[in-house]
């Protein structure tokens, strides 16, 4: 068996924003700071994280809010370029971080899907051919040439999330987009992140849905107040966030005492 | 300079898709749709006709001609910076959430006001013939300067943007900076009313040359001499050069501010 190739590898990564108490945003305030230098504080959203994802690998990340997870999608992504470390990303991706990010309102379906298609790198012809399939994941019919102002947000993200996944990537991020909609499209989803595994693709997926991270990933990292603390089987991680979550309840019920 | 068009042509399609959605915006819901693009410069000449041709008179022959030779390519310019200044901080939302190439943003507003100031010499060379002013063989030439103010606007652009992630106030005094422009080059009038000993100052304005070949082309039906064709794009060339590189130097920064 040929060794699996390095899709994503993180290395002592760490990003760190600027948090400033009130940035100056306008002239006037920055001449009224010149003086009084800003406060700030930087806050490490990443601390010296490392790790590699295999092709055909899915892997879950989890933690709390603001543990990192997103940040960690969004390096991926090309978003945010980090403060230090080495990030290596090996083949395409696609971004199912905000699904419609790149919609406008005014125009169709169908001019969106043009639009968002090469937003996401695609060329026109690739857009072009994947139309129809587009249009029947997304189950929109004679929709397909109203302005997408005008669609139910059922509607919106089923066509989103079909944009998103028509690209046919190498590395599929998705990040919570799952806890939207009604069943049957939460099914359909599942579906196609199911056909993309069986295809041994790279997904990494972000949730707080402990349910369908047990029941997809082959791995998981847990992350907490930015640094990864877990790497390793799902259910051995799973269990070890879940005495991690018991503990934060715990210390917060001894608060309130 | 070879980052630019290299860019520029890796995006063309996302580029084009994006100047066309501006259109399309632009016009939706109108009764007249994309005919706008065409019918607004023409009622704005045909008012400048009336009110210049008719009530106040000049020394100048035509004097409509001679307005809008260059009003036309100023109006594209002080257009395209109101849509451009806007055009990172406006897609700020999307760039926090997708990687894409932010310099396709200032690109496609350029662009999209590109196809407006084409479509708009239709009515012009229209206008032309109806008040019997020559059409000169001259028009030909007009790439020539096209290019070179679209070169400019273009670099003016990438600086405006730029400048507007940091300070928002960019965007406010870019209007103001755009009128005060509007005045100090020979639009509504010419270099040769300035007393002499103040016309080095006017010609300190690199809009001043920019604009030049146009007015030559269409008012006087002349060529400009090679000296000022080079002059023309070769402002352009600089303003592209400098805008964009402090555009690609500042690039990677812009997501902390938007």
């Amino acid at each position: 068996m040929r060794e699996a190739a390095v899709r994503v590898t993180f290395d002592n990564v760490v990003q760190r924003f600027r948090i400033i108490q009130e940035r100056p945003d306008t002239l006037r305030e920055a001449f009224a700071k010149f003086r009084r230098r800003t406060s700030y504080h930087d806050f490490e959203a990443l601390k010296h994280v490392s790790f590699q994802v295999a092709e055909g690998e899915m892997v879950g990340i989890i933690g709390r809010n603001g543990s990192g997870k997103s940040t960690i999608l969004k390096i991926i992504a090309g978003v945010y370029i980090p403060t230090s470390g080495e990030v290596a990303v090996n083949g395409s991706i696609a971004p199912l971080i905000e699904l419609g990010a790149g919609f406008h309102h005014e125009l169709t379906g169908r001019e969106n899907i043009l639009l968002n298609g090469l937003l996401l790198g695609l060329s026109k012809r690739d857009v072009m051919k994947r139309e129809s399939q587009i249009i029947e994941f997304a189950e929109l019919g004679e929709f397909i040439d109203v302005p997408v102002k005008q669609y139910s947000s059922g509607m919106y993200m089923r066509l989103a999330f079909a944009i998103a996944t028509e690209v046919n990537p190498d590395i599929l991020l998705i990040d919570e987009i799952l806890a939207v909609g009604d069943g049957e499209f939460r099914r359909k989803c599942f579906e196609r992140i199911e056909q993309f595994r069986t295809l041994g693709k790279t997904i990494l997926f972000v949730s707080h849905d402990l349910g369908s991270v047990r029941q997809f990933c082959d791995r998981v990292l847990l992350l907490h107040g930015g640094e990864l603390i877990e790497d390793g089987s799902t259910d051995f991680v799973i269990s070890r966030y879940e005495s991690l979550l018991s503990q934060h309840v715990d210390s917060l019920r001894t608060q309130a005492w | 300079m070879i980052e630019f068009a290299r860019d520029t042509y890796r995006y063309r399609e996302l580029i084009w898709a994006l100047a066309l959605k501006e259109l399309r915006v632009r016009y939706k819901r109108s009764l007249l749709g994309f005919f706008w693009a065409l019918l607004n410069p023409a009622l704005l000449m045909i008012v400048l006709t009336l009110v210049f041709g008719t009530i106040m008179r000049f020394s100048i022959d035509h004097y409509a001609v001679f307005l809008l030779s260059m009003l036309l390519p100023w109006t594209f310019f002080s257009q395209a910076m109101s849509y451009s200044v806007d055009s990172v901080v406006g897609n700020g939302p999307l760039l926090k959430k997708i990687y894409v190439a932010k310099l396709v943003f200032p690109v496609a507003a350029i662009v999209s006001n590109v196809v407006n100031f084409l479509l708009s010499l239709i009515p012009l060379a229209l206008l032309i013939v109806l008040l019997r002013f020559p059409l000169h063989w001259t028009w030909v030439y007009l790439p020539v300067p096209m290019l070179g103010l679209f070169l400019f606007t273009q670099g003016a652009a990438f600086f405006f943007a730029t400048a507007n992630v940091f300070y928002r106030d960019v965007s406010h005094i870019v209007q103001i900076l755009l009128s005060a422009w509007f005045y100090f080059s020979p639009i509504i009038y010419s270099l040769d009313f300035i007393p002499e000993k103040y016309r080095w100052l006017f010609r300190l304005n690199p809009m001043l040359y920019v604009l030049n070949g146009f007015r030559l082309s269409i008012y006087y039906g002349q060529l400009p001499s090679l000296y000022s064709a080079a002059l023309s794009l070769g402002c352009g060339i600089a303003a592209l050069m400098i805008g964009f590189s402090i555009f690609r130097h500042y690039q990677n920064r812009f997501i902390y501010y938007i």
